[in-house]
């Protein structure tokens, strides 16, 4: 069997996620124009229906408590063992109940989005952004003190879809791999978006409200699929997240992480590019999972906590892609017009240009 | 309850106090200062290091902690703020480069309490300075000196604010560049002068409010990362143009989170009082819904006109 170095697989997965996150944050903010600064509450919606529930559904066909009860401690820990083991000798339910809750979280995820909505078309600029941030803080403070969802402090076990391959590392490298995978398919997704004449439109608005009005854009209405998309996208990187670690609780998933962290990427690759933004979660993924990992022999040469470095590490970042290079690593190329003779193919008016 | 009441006043003075910190930075630079937190934050450690290494009584340190704040403000200004002013940034850029400030200044409170804790064995990562108030016996009931402490301190700021801002020359030509920069560079007030200053008051009562609030609730480093959507709050439903708006948003937030946890926590039982940190948000977006430019976009005459209609005639 091939042998992966934990921290590979640690720097990939790292990447794979942050890459969901930072293409979903990149879609509302690079090209809507949106200040999300609560990134963090789509997120954190995709890790609760991970957390919830996959393992209530699987509780009801065994016969076992399903309800409130479910996310009691001392009851979860219990039966989701017993899940897991179910799952172990089952592929094929593990792989549907795998899809199924990450195309559940995706749709909960863009209800999210539109319920973000309502403020976004209302506000601007500061005012929006400090709006969505407390939305996101709320569902937090909600998932950590409400015990019936998701366990609040003691957190709930999430079922191991991919339980069936084994626990060890394979496990863990077969994961990594899909998620990586998935996060590739969103990649091309957003791609794909950002060349479609809705992807030019989310641009128009941004550069210029008025005359994105002007040519007949319904403005709240394109707003508010942009959020619905993205925060569908994100809610997809909590769930893949949860599942991931195989455990769900609400204080992993503060807005330092899952929202300002992702703008770093964000602005360090580049916004509104999504390449840009591939090459930024590189940069920061790898750079922050080494940090992590060496964390003991950093200690013995710097009298720091290494924990600190990381904060002013991507603090400096931030600051200096800010002031002296505000268009990222790879700055936003302008679209570019179909060729001349294909314009004049579509819209048959050769005629007309040659004047 | 009167424990409660002096509770909440102390607290709310305090987040008001803060809150017009946010506001005066924004109205004058368009920065929403995202290192607002660290502000705060830096206050609580500078009243407690001091106190710990001086001892005395924790409010003869109150000026430093505001001077330290006012301090980073410019610091701020000079490096970072100014450059991205001058390129004519955006609102979000702006926001965002605070916010890289904020992690920065968020890791040295860090290492400085790792300091704290290392060569002088202090508790510097959970602190209770509460306990070291003085305390004033009215009549039979005795209460912490902060709860006349912090108001009073409000009070003669937002006179002296008030003063400033109508009365001396330099408070005018402010408010003037404030109001329209391009005019008031047109008579020779040098707009970035203006800049300075709003981070330096601005930077004064951060420091200032969170050296106060040190009194009031418990000390560690994240202290400001966990308070900050309260002094936003407090800014935002103020309306973030005017500064006392700010200061009574503020009140509002802080009174309200306080004294609306106690009166949930009777009706619902104890275990409501962890919901406590949904409640400025709550406030905020309501206010936000319904009037979207905060508190100060009420305007005031055509609520007098509404309330006289109102009236029968």
């Amino acid at each position: 069997m091939i042998e992966v170095p934990p921290i590979v697989l640690n720097i990939l997965i790292n990447f794979a996620i942050g890459l969901i996150v930072t293409i979903s944050l990149n879609l509302e903010v690079g090209y809507a124009g949106i200040p999300q600064f609560g990134r963090v509450l789509a997120v954190l919606t995709g890790a609760m229906v991970a957390g919830a529930i996959p393992g209530r559904i699987l509780a009801l066909i065994m016969n076992q408590p399903s309800g409130a009860d479910y996310a009691y401690h001392l009851i979860n820990y219990r039966l989701v063992e017993e899940i897991n083991r179910v799952l172990a000798s089952n592929p094929m339910l593990s792989i549907s109940i795998f899809i199924a809750t990450l195309i559940l979280a995706a749709c909960i995820g863009g209800l999210v989005g539109y319920v973000t909505a309502y403020p976004a078309i209302r506000l601007k600029e500061a005012y929006l952004g400090i709006t969505l941030l407390a939305f996101g803080d709320a569902l937090q403070v909600v998932a950590w003190n409400y015990q019936p969802i998701v366990g609040a402090t003691q957190g709930v076990l999430v079922p191991d879809p991919f339980r069936f391959i084994g626990v060890g590392e394979l496990r863990f490298l077969t994961a990594t791999l899909v998620m990586l995978g998935i996060a590739l398919m969103i990649f091309l997704y957003a791609e794909r978006i950002s060349r479609s004449p809705f992807g030019r439109v989310l641009k128009a608005m941004r550069d210029s409200e008025v005359a994105a009005k002007v040519y007949g854009k319904d403005i709240p209405k394109v707003r508010a699929q942009a959020l619905i998309i993205g925060s569908s996208l994100a809610a997809v990187g909590g769930a893949l997240w949860a599942f991931y670690s195989g455990s769900m609780k609400a204080v992993a998933y503060g807005r330092l992480v899952w929202t300002f962290w992702p703008w770093a990427y964000m602005m360090l690759g580049g916004t509104g590019n999504n390449l840009g933004v591939l090459v930024g979660v590189f940069i920061f993924s790898t750079v922050r999972t080494l940090i992590y990992s060496y964390k003991g022999i950093l200690t013995s040469i710097i009298p720091i906590d290494p924990n600190w470095l990381e904060y002013i590490l991507v603090g400096l970042t931030i600051v200096v892609i800010v002031m002296f290079r505000p268009q990222g690593i790879m700055p936003e190329k302008p679209a570019l017009t179909l060729p001349k003779k294909k314009i004049e193919e579509i819209g048959g008016v050769k005629s007309s240009i040659e004047k | 309850m009167i424990e409660i009441i002096v509770k909440a006043l102390a607290y709310s003075s305090c987040i008001a106090l803060g809150a017009s910190s946010i506001t005066i930075i924004y109205m004058a630079t368009r920065t929403f200062n995202f290192a607002h937190a660290s502000f705060i934050a830096w206050g609580f450690y500078v009243v407690f290091s001091l106190y710990s290494i001086f001892g005395g009584s924790p409010y003869l340190y109150l000026a430093f902690a505001a001077l330290f704040s006012g301090m980073l403000g410019i610091f701020i200004y000079l490096t970072v703020n100014r450059r991205l002013l001058r390129a004519r940034s955006s609102e979000i850029v702006l926001m965002m480069s605070t916010l890289g400030l904020d992690l920065i200044l968020f890791a040295f409170i860090n290492i400085y309490a790792d300091f704290l804790t290392a060569v002088y064995g202090l508790h510097a990562r959970y602190f209770v300075l509460e306990l070291k108030d003085l305390t004033i016996d009215i009549g039979m009931f005795s209460i912490r000196a902060v709860g006349v402490i912090a108001p009073v301190i409000m009070v003669l700021i937002v006179i002296a604010l008030n003063i400033f801002l109508t009365k001396t020359k330099f408070g005018i030509a402010m408010r003037a560049s404030i109001e329209n920069p391009n005019l008031a560079g047109m008579i020779g007030i040098n707009p970035e002068l203006v800049y300075m200053s709003s981070w330096l008051i601005g930077g004064l009562l951060a420091g200032l409010s969170g050296g106060l609030l040190s009194m009031v609730i418990t000390g560690y480093p994240a202290v400001g990362m966990t308070t900050i959507v309260s002094f936003f709050a407090g800014s935002i439903v103020g309306g973030l143009y005017s500064i006392f708006g700010s200061l009574l948003g503020g009140l509002l937030i802080g009174l309200s989170e306080y004294m609306g946890i106690y009166f949930l926590s009777m009706a619902f039982g104890g275990e409501i009082l962890a919901y406590r940190p949904i409640i400025p948000l709550i406030i905020m977006a309501i206010t936000l819904l319904i009037y979207p430019k905060g508190l100060a976009g009420i305007s005031l005459y055509r609520l007098k006109t509404l309330i006289w209609r109102g009236g029968g005639k």
